[in-house]
């Protein structure tokens, strides 16, 4: 899957804003009732918190630290690297002799902090975008909408992979090549959104009372678009995931001796014929299982917020 | 020898006339200027060469994961919380949660080393063999998605009131899913395929990566990293082109879909 | 195992070459039956920069320049040098003039005669600043009179101090007597050029379409990034005695799809990836291959005067080089049969015996313990560790060499070491430019001579990148080019290396392939690798 090509978000959000506004204050109440129904969004929370767990206690189990190199095992991974419970490497080792266990940890960790934080980034980027010019409107909204469109013209992929390598690689690049791009399908529902609310009556009430633009802003138009933001921003963590990872197997992701769930996928696929299957299969299942309980999130917030009957 | 190489890519041009020469270029003569990196080709020939690479294996994945996934997706909203929905649904979702590139080395490890049927990558003119498993790593994540966003359309508009009424008057469901609920079904796939036709031939980074098919996307990636800006611009602009160009189409297949649109 | 047969396999060869058994080819021994189809299908990793003689700056470009094209002298199977367009040549007494003599049968592919003024068009465009080859400094290398003007863009292009005598002799001045002059001429840079064919197309003359070459081959398909063909150039002087009639570079940048794809039989030859020959030697025994090759692996300290301060510490740069343990290198991450250096130049060096150096004879511990004694010397220790960042350019081996480095460095001595990692082109650009601390380097010998690799540590060196510089080893550099014998002299630079550590040497190449059991007479003693696909053949299975 693409980078941005999330069309199907924006209808989707489309939907769930056609609706909000009319249903007032009870709707989170009723959002959230709905989505603890939702059965697959609650194993896939569950799933989710688990992992998190997992991230956050596991180092304590572990017996190798995840740049540490297993001198005595190095060399021949295929028959004495496999994971074992004796040696302390549950997950066996990766190609060079590290503990896969660690690793997957911090990948994993790793992976989840790309998610959330592009995902932040392009959620803040996107909201204030799309809020200004869709409340300024005008030529400023037109001229803020073109730059957005010519954005979106350029495949973003191959322009994040610009980005670090013109920038050199690191954490922080990162996140402000994967926030960068991230944010334009945001700021269009975010904009469209605004439009649609800005002539509504109870708008209208609060200039007559004299609220200052900003705070209209702020406070009346703002409260009104999270739903629709929320559904959205679920929707781009996986999707920040996956572009992380497609990045890291060029090569050009996190650097050594850091990884990622994409790169740790990428090595263990390389070397899958040479005998050491689980050096790809522990990454992919933490990896899969975070993409596919991500969706389910989404989709179960989608449906918990938009309350048409499915 | 650094005047000679200047002269040769215009560098000594003021920046104003090296924009205006580049841009006219373009426009007037689709000359993208030399590449930075190669001496015996230009960022056309690049193009040229590259191009209907991408385009073939491209178009046969659009082709294969719309129908497909259309096809699935249909089916499974259908059969709505049967066997088969499930397993549609999770097929789906697990041919979007697996990153598209280790489809590659799993491809190649089943077909070409263990059954050895398919030649393990190339392009050799574009034979069919060649084609396979490029296409098949390309599809799989699209069709994914075009198939959970058939389902769940479909699934709504089964539930619609005109379909409804059409199930009433006793038209058997064949003729109801084909006359009336395709139509409205399509109308968010058709607006999500656009775009997915340019991912497919960007996308196909990684399968000129593995497969070694010659494409585009490995010339892109490859002036990235080496810096060719040239070949790099030149690329961009054509996608740019090919975008917008999709989304014209894109607008126009909308307005046949869905008859509230008139321009 | 498999070494020794195939070096029984070469020496097999030239014996039958010496009893001049009368054959369809020379090269083909006894007893071994053809294949009726001869097409040699190699891996490449990456597009080739060009296959325009005066312009190919890359491995896999001069490989196939040199099938399509012939300088005036040849290397066999075993790195000799052999007559290729030249017959011989002489030299003159104060060595300063060779003179080369020309085939007559020599021929273009578009049937032209191939004349000495082909060479001094050739070489006169190699120097020429219009063309900016990369390899100009190759021609400036050969001390040719007249080079360094030319470059300098002090002299006319076209005033090379090299001459057409007649159609078949070729006259060129040295402004220095140099012994491995000879040995040069097999380098793709000083092969001819068709003046007529560049003249016509201009750039486009490399395209199939246009390109007229006078080797073996003539170039018959190209697509970048998938592949290029060669084929039999029926011109060719010594056409008859040509078995491969086609050979195909595939592009692959992935090494393990490579390895997949040879085995399943699409390719002839492909590099195995690092750690990976001890399996595939016991699984296929008779296709694993390693053997050493002129290339050298190193990490090079950035001492110039924008280099962290702590590198300009001896003891700082020796600590580190000592507490690298390069068994652990060779036999557990690369693991294909790559000697260990202790020295900058291989030891595979055609003259070059590798000088006893004190700590190529210790124990790895004994290693360690100085290298710990030095560091606390210079200063470093637990309060105040040192730390450094080490680049090198994007490979998966390149990073397991960098993390396995790093990983001694911190259990044995405490030093923090970053990694960082960039493409190819961006990272010669920042190493070139002293933009690091320290930085992978590696090597690979233009011609077979210690001065090859020992040249880059001379003060003048434009590949010198960590900016070492040593009054005593640019004077011992200078004479070496004049010396008769140059061993004691190559010694003293090396045992210089080893009390200065400009650079730590990590470890040799090996030529590591796989290589297909119906390929016959793969040059494995080519230290150079320098192969021509004219000398191979398929044996019939």
């Amino acid at each position: 899957m693409a980078f941005g090509s999330s069309v199907k978000a924006a209808q989707i959000a489309d939907d769930v804003t056609d609706v909000l506004p009319v249903k007032g204050r009870s709707l989170l109440q009723d959002a959230y009732r709905r989505f603890i129904r939702n059965k697959a969004a609650m194993a896939s929370v569950v799933v989710l918190g688990l992992i998190v767990l997992f991230v956050l206690i596991g180092p304590l189990f572990a017996q190798w630290d995840n740049e540490e190199i297993d001198w005595e095992r190095m060399g021949d991974i295929a028959t004495s690297g496999m994971p074992s419970i004796e040696n302390g490497h549950y997950f066996g080792l990766d190609e060079l002799g590290r503990d896969l266990y660690s690793r997957v940890i911090q990948a994993t960790g790793t992976s989840l902090l790309v998610g959330v934080v592009g995902a932040a980034t392009a959620l803040i980027i996107g909201t204030t975008f799309g809020l200004i010019a869709g409340y300024v409107g005008g030529r400023i909204d037109s001229g803020m909408m073109r730059f957005v469109d010519i954005l979106l013209a350029i495949p973003t992929t191959l322009i994040i992979i610009l980005l670090m390598v013109i920038a050199g690689r690191s954490f922080l690049m990162l996140f402000v090549a994967l926030g960068a791009f991230g944010w334009l399908t945001m700021a269009r529902i975010v904009r469209a959104q605004t439009l649609s609310l800005k002539n509504r009556e109870f708008i209208e009430a609060a200039r007559a009372a004299g609220v200052s633009e900003g705070t209209i802003m702020v406070r009346h138009i703002l409260p009104n678009l999270i739903g629709v933001v929320i559904v959205y921003a679920s929707l781009l963590v996986p999707e920040m995931i996956l572009t992380e990872s497609f990045i890291s197997f060029l090569g050009l992701g996190i650097s050594e001796p850091y990884t990622s769930l994409g790169k740790l996928i990428a090595e263990g696929a390389g070397t899958m014929a040479y005998g050491t299957t689980w050096q790809l299969l522990y990454p992919l299942f933490f990896y899969v299982a975070i993409i596919m309980t991500m969706f389910f999130i989404g989709d179960g917030l989608r449906d918990a917020l938009d309350p048409k009957d499915r | 020898m650094l005047a000679n190489i200047e002269a040769r890519y215009g560098l000594d041009q003021p920046l104003w006339k090296q924009l205006w020469d580049y841009m006219s270029n373009i426009i007037l003569h689709f000359d993208f200027g030399p590449s930075f990196k190669f001496k015996d080709r230009d960022v056309n020939d690049i193009i040229a060469q590259g191009f209907p690479i991408s385009l073939t294996y491209g178009s046969l994945a659009f082709v294969v994961a719309t129908l497909v996934g259309v096809g699935l997706g249909v089916w499974a909203a259908i059969r709505h919380n049967t066997f088969i929905d499930y397993f549609a649904v999770t097929l789906g979702i697990a041919a979007q949660a697996l990153p598209n590139f280790i489809m590659g080395p799993i491809l190649i490890l089943t077909f070409t080393l263990w059954l050895g049927i398919l030649p393990g990558g190339g392009w050799n003119g574009g034979q069919w063999q060649y084609l396979i498993m490029p296409v098949i790593a390309l599809s799989t994540s699209y069709m994914g998605n075009i198939a959970r966003l058939t389902r769940s359309s479909m699934l709504e508009v089964l539930n619609s009131n005109f379909i409804r009424t059409a199930r009433a008057k006793g038209l058997p469901m064949r003729a109801v899913i084909w006359r009336h609920a395709m139509k409205p079904t399509l109308l968010p796939v058709v607006s999500y395929l656009g775009p997915v036709f340019v991912y497919v031939l960007t996308g196909s980074v990684f399968v000129d990566l593995y497969f070694s098919t010659g494409g585009l996307g490995q010339a892109y990636v490859g002036s990235a990293l080496t810096r060719d800006y040239a070949v790099l611009l030149g690329v961009t602009i054509l996608y740019g082109v090919l975008t917008v160009f999709v989304n014209l189409l894109t607008d126009l297949a909308y307005a046949w879909f869905d008859p509230k649109i008139r321009y | 195992m498999t070494q020794t047969t195939r070096f029984a396999l070469a020496a097999l060869l030239s014996s039958t070459m010496l009893t001049g058994a009368a054959m369809a080819a020379s090269h083909v021994p006894e007893g071994v039956t053809l294949a009726d189809d001869q097409t040699f299908t190699y891996r490449v990793l990456d597009e080739h920069s060009s296959v325009d003689p005066q312009v190919v700056e890359d491995v896999t470009g001069s490989e196939i320049v040199r099938d399509l094209f012939e300088g005036l002298m040849n290397q066999d199977e075993d790195g000799n040098l052999v007559p290729g367009v030249a017959t011989g040549y002489e030299v003159s007494d104060d060595k300063l003039t060779y003179t080369f003599t020309l085939r007559d049968n020599a021929k273009w592919s578009n049937g032209d005669p191939v004349v000495a003024g082909d060479f001094v068009y050739a070489w006169n465009r190699a120097a020429d600043p219009a063309l900016a080859s990369p390899y100009q400094w190759f021609i400036e290398l050969m001390s040719i009179e007249g080079a360094s003007e030319i470059i300098a863009g002090t002299a006319e292009p076209g005033t090379l101090g090299v001459t057409a005598v007649d159609d078949h002799t070729l006259e060129v001045k040295l402004t220095s007597p140099l012994p491995y002059f000879p040995q040069m001429t097999t380098h793709a840079t000083t092969f001819p050029a068709p003046q007529k064919v560049i003249e016509e197309f201009g750039e486009d003359w490399t395209k199939p379409e246009n390109i007229v070459s006078n080797g073996a081959y003539v170039l018959t398909e190209h697509l970048p990034n998938e592949r290029s063909v060669r084929e039999r150039n029926e011109m060719y002087w010594d056409n008859e005695n040509t078995i491969i009639d086609k050979t195909i570079a595939l592009v692959i940048n992935d090494e393990n799809v490579a390895l997949t794809r040879y085995l399943a039989g699409e390719l002839d030859r492909t590099e195995i990836p690092a750690g990976q020959y001890p399996k595939m030697s016991q699984d296929y025994p008779d296709e694993a291959t390693s053997f050493p090759r002129l290339c050298n692996y190193y990490y090079t300290f950035n001492v110039s005067e924008g280099g962290p301060e702590a590198f300009k510490d001896v003891n700082v740069r020796k600590a580190l080089a000592l507490a690298v343990d390069r068994d652990i290198i060779v036999e557990k991450v690369m693991q294909g049969g790559q000697p260990p250096a202790y020295t900058f130049t291989p030891a595979a060096v055609a003259g070059f015996e590798p000088p006893a150096l004190e700590w190529a004879s210790m124990t790895q511990a004994d290693r360690d313990a100085m290298a710990k004694d030095l560091l606390a010397e210079a200063g470093y220790g637990p309060d105040n560790p040192l730390e450094f960042e080490m680049v090198y350019n994007t490979s998966d081996d390149h990073e397991k060499v960098a993390v396995a480095l790093s990983q001694m460095w911190k259990s044995k001595l405490g030093v923090q070491a970053t990694l960082a990692n960039m493409e190819w082109k961006v990272f010669l650009e920042e190493r070139g430019n002293q933009n690091f601390d320290m930085a992978r380097g590696a090597w690979c010998g233009d011609y077979n001579e210690a001065s090859t690799f020992l040249d880059l540590l001379d003060s003048q060196s434009g590949y010198n990148d960590g900016k070492f510089s040593n009054a005593r080893v640019d004077e011992l550099l200078e004479n070496a080019k004049t010396a008769d014998d140059t061993g004691p002299l190559y010694t003293e630079v090396e045992e210089i290396i080893y009390d200065e550590m400009p650079v730590i040497p990590i470890y040799h190449y090996a030529g590591v392939y796989m290589l297909d059991t119906d390929l016959g007479n793969w040059p494995v003693n080519n230290v150079e690798q320098n192969w021509y696909s004219k000398n191979l053949y398929k044996i019939a299975e």
